[in-house]
């Protein structure tokens, strides 16, 4: 399996349970580095040179955060301004990021009848994402996977399970 | 044997006690057997080394019963027993009840009449104090279900004493006993005819009085002289005064000891008079305890041995079985259910001192006194035995259960901490984790600051915190967090030593004067500093660059990264001086300023990272 860094990013993860639950596929499985940025960076100041240093090692990076008013969290689209650097996309330059993979793992609180042109908010959950997909795409980085879990915020236990498994079977294929 | 001097005796009594306790804790037994067994010794069965004045050690000694009792009432703030109060009642209560009526029937079937069966119910009823918290304490189990229901049963069985010790004067109809009683009660003859009978409510609403107008302002009175040993003297001269107090007007010391102590549980100086009791009422229980063993009738077991053993363990028998049934009814799994019923299944000091009071009372002859006698001090034999039998056998088969305890409920998990010191800095920690709803016992040593604190609602309490015994009644045995906020870089230092020492499990936030202090602090392994100059210098440094021009966000993030920088570079410099470390001369003070601003000019350059990379997780 692939060398993988997860990027969790939640600055209400205390009133998460799919979330909580979600996380505990990550701790059966091997060459895995699961972060917490708002637990390390709690005043908001990224260590971006560190961030760099590490990032290096891996071979797939997980984005896992919670959409929060249509967008990501303030503290990971932080993390991407701080730590990915225009240089590495110039004509000519090194980047370390690229040839790696990515995946992306959100939860959204609305149904996904309202993520839709017709639905309640006239957009898709896909569309939220936009921004994050064009960083990784310019910086040669392969997403493989945008998992969307919605209504995150009732699920039943079963549902549960199963998002669970699809997360794992993601994680596991490559 | 001839009549010793006291101090002879006492000589014996403590010698004794030296040594058999030891001898007792290496063969797994509780200190209280090691007295028992010591008393025994030295009774009139075996080396004959007491005299009769046995049982009028036993009556002095009873102090220390009466000094137990101020302890459990100063263990007993208002609000905490509120909190437990469904507990307490619905286990201590059951407990007492069921016991109460099935050892009744028992002793009334086998002919023992009516008014005897009633006091043995309500003696044997009663669990030690002595062994369980011992047991509690030695195996770290305050905190799991099984050990806070135990202590509930306690508590409750604690308090029943109390009235039943102002009951059974009343079940005594002889006039002697009563006349007897009558001849101490000497302030009682001023108090007229129609007045007598509220004696006892007069009694409590006047202790409360005192408490709260009196002994408070006195204590704090004597604490303003700043001698440790008034203290103790204030200490010791409160409980005495007030047992002395009711036994005048003809009540239980017992009860007025405890209402002191309720009253005192709320004070500052809980944990500085829990310290300075503790060791006399240790040792008045020890000496209590020797002499109990001393009067064991041994002619009387082994006249009777088979009814002494059979009783001893139909006691048992059906105490571990309303335990066990309380413990099933509370929804407790097998394990903690069978803790309970052999933890508790005891009969406890508090039955020697019940039935001492009865036979002052003539309401049980020698006989009879003697024999329940040995059944307790059997009973209390045979209940370590019990947990190692719990332990060894039955836990095996139900050890799959045990994980069940550690489930957490909750995000925030209050954890049990002590600060150190509430000046200035230590206030300002005090106050933002109060205003999260995290509590902490609070020690400080300035008692017009304790006072004003605790009009405001904080958990403060007057004392050395540099002296063990104020650290130990403050809990530090089962404290997780330590916070350290003294002044007196001196003083830190000495405790986080001691602490580290003799505590090693406990996580210690430390506040250091200066990069020197913090040196010294990282060589300790502390790993929580706090050095009150780095956090406003900096910040006072950031304003200065926004006066300057720069963008204040980016004067934040200078402002953050030198912090890192700075603490990293701490952590380093520490470590390369560790070994040839005394102290720090002044020259040497210069010449560490002059690395660290030669290492500043590296680190922020720009990609030139040069912080501590291995010390984040």
């Amino acid at each position: 399996m692939k060398k993988t860094l997860v990027l969790f990013a939640h600055p209400y993860f205390e009133h998460s349970t799919t979330n909580v639950r979600l996380l505990e596929c990550y701790e059966a499985m091997q060459n895995v580095t699961f972060r917490d940025l708002y637990e390390d960076y709690p005043d908001f100041h990224i260590q971006a040179f560190r961030e760099r240093k590490r990032i290096v090692d891996y071979d797939r990076i997980i984005f896992h955060f919670p959409i929060i008013w249509f967008g990501l969290p303030p503290l990971l689209k932080l993390w991407i301004d701080e730590v990915f650097d225009m240089r590495w996309i110039a004509e000519g330059q090194h980047n370390i990021l690229s040839g790696k993979d990515a995946v992306i793992v959100t939860s959204v609180g609305g149904s996904e009848s309202n993520y839709t042109r017709e639905g309640k908010y006239k957009t898709t959950a896909e569309e939220l994402l936009t921004g994050l997909c064009v960083s990784l795409d310019i910086n040669n980085i392969d997403l493989k996977n945008t998992h969307i879990i919605y209504n995150a915020d009732n699920l039943e236990e079963e549902q549960l399970e199963d998002y669970c498994k699809e997360l794992s079977q993601i994680l596991n294929t490559e | 044997m001839t009549e010793n001097s006291i101090a002879m005796t006492i000589l014996i009594f403590l010698g004794v006690a030296i040594i058999m306790v030891p001898l007792g804790k290496k063969l797994g037994l509780s200190s209280v057997i090691g007295y028992l067994l010591g008393g025994i010794l030295i009774g009139p069965f075996c080396l004959q080394l007491t005299g009769r004045d046995a049982a009028d050690i036993m009556h002095a000694s009873e102090l220390g019963v009466i000094m137990l009792l101020f302890l459990v009432g100063l263990e007993l703030e208002p609000q905490k027993l509120w909190q437990i109060r469904k507990r307490i009642l619905g286990l201590g209560l059951s407990q007492m009840l069921l016991s109460i009526v099935g050892i009744f029937i028992v002793f009334y079937v086998a002919g023992f009449g009516l008014q005897k069966s009633v006091i043995i119910a309500l003696c044997f009823a009663m669990s030690s104090t002595a062994i369980v918290l011992q047991t509690l304490k030695e195996k770290n189990l305050f905190r799991t279900v099984s050990g806070e229901s135990s202590f509930s049963i306690l508590l409750f069985q604690d308090i029943a004493v109390i009235p039943i010790l102002a009951l059974l004067p009343f079940l005594s109809k002889s006039q002697k006993a009563i006349a007897q009683a009558d001849h101490e009660k000497v302030l009682l003859h001023y108090i007229p005819e129609w007045l007598q009978p509220f004696t006892v409510i007069g009694a409590v609403l006047i202790l409360i009085l005192l408490g709260r107008y009196i002994f408070i302002p006195f204590l704090r009175f004597v604490s303003r002289s700043g001698l440790n040993e008034l203290l103790t003297a204030a200490s010791l001269f409160l409980v005495i005064g007030v047992s002395e107090l009711m036994i005048s007007i003809g009540l239980s010391p017992a009860l007025g000891a405890f209402i002191a102590g309720v009253m005192l549980a709320n004070s500052e100086f809980r944990h500085e008079l829990e310290s300075n009791i503790d060791p006399f009422k240790g040792l008045l229980l020890a000496v209590f305890f020797v002499s109990v063993g001393a009067t064991i009738n041994f002619d009387i077991i082994a006249s009777k041995p088979v009814f002494i053993f059979t009783a001893a363990f139909i006691v048992l028998g059906i105490k571990a079985a309303v335990l066990f049934g309380i413990g099933k009814y509370y929804k407790m799994n097998n394990e903690q259910s069978f803790f309970l019923a052999f933890a508790l299944s005891q009969v406890g000091e508090f039955a020697f001192v019940l039935i001492n009071f009865s036979a002052g009372l003539f309401l049980i002859d020698y006989q009879a006194n003697s024999e329940l006698m040995a059944i307790v001090a059997i009973t209390m034999c045979i209940s370590p035995l019990l947990m190692i039998f719990k332990e060894k056998i039955l836990d095996k088969r139900f050890i799959k259960q045990k994980s069940e305890e550690n489930v957490e409920l909750g995000i925030i998990k209050q954890r049990k901490i002590i600060i150190v010191g509430f000046g200035y800095f230590g206030s300002t920690v005090g106050r933002l984790l109060k205003a999260n709803g995290i509590r902490s016992t609070v020690l400080d040593n300035d008692p017009d600051r304790v006072a004003l604190l605790r009009s405001n609602g904080f958990n403060v309490y007057y004392g050395d915190a540099t002296k063990p015994a104020l650290l130990r009644s403050a809990g530090i045995e089962e404290a997780e967090l330590l916070v350290i906020c003294l002044d007196d870089p001196e003083k830190n230092k000495f405790l986080v030593d001691y602490v580290k020492e003799n505590y090693p499990d406990i996580k210690i936030f430390v506040r250091a004067k200066n990069r020197l202090d913090a040196y010294e602090f990282l060589n300790k392994k502390v790993d929580n500093i706090y050095r009150e100059t780095l956090g406003t210098a900096v910040d006072m440094a950031v304003d200065i660059l926004k006066e300057n021009g720069m963008r204040k966000y980016t004067a934040r993030r200078m402002g953050k990264r030198f912090m890192i920088i700075d603490k990293a570079m701490t952590r380093r410099l520490a470590k390369e001086k560790d070994e040839n470390m005394v102290t720090f001369t002044l020259r040497e003070t210069l010449e560490r300023e002059a690395q660290l601003l030669a290492l500043d000019s590296i680190s922020f350059e720009e990609n030139h990272w040069s912080g501590d990379d291995d010390d984040d997780k």
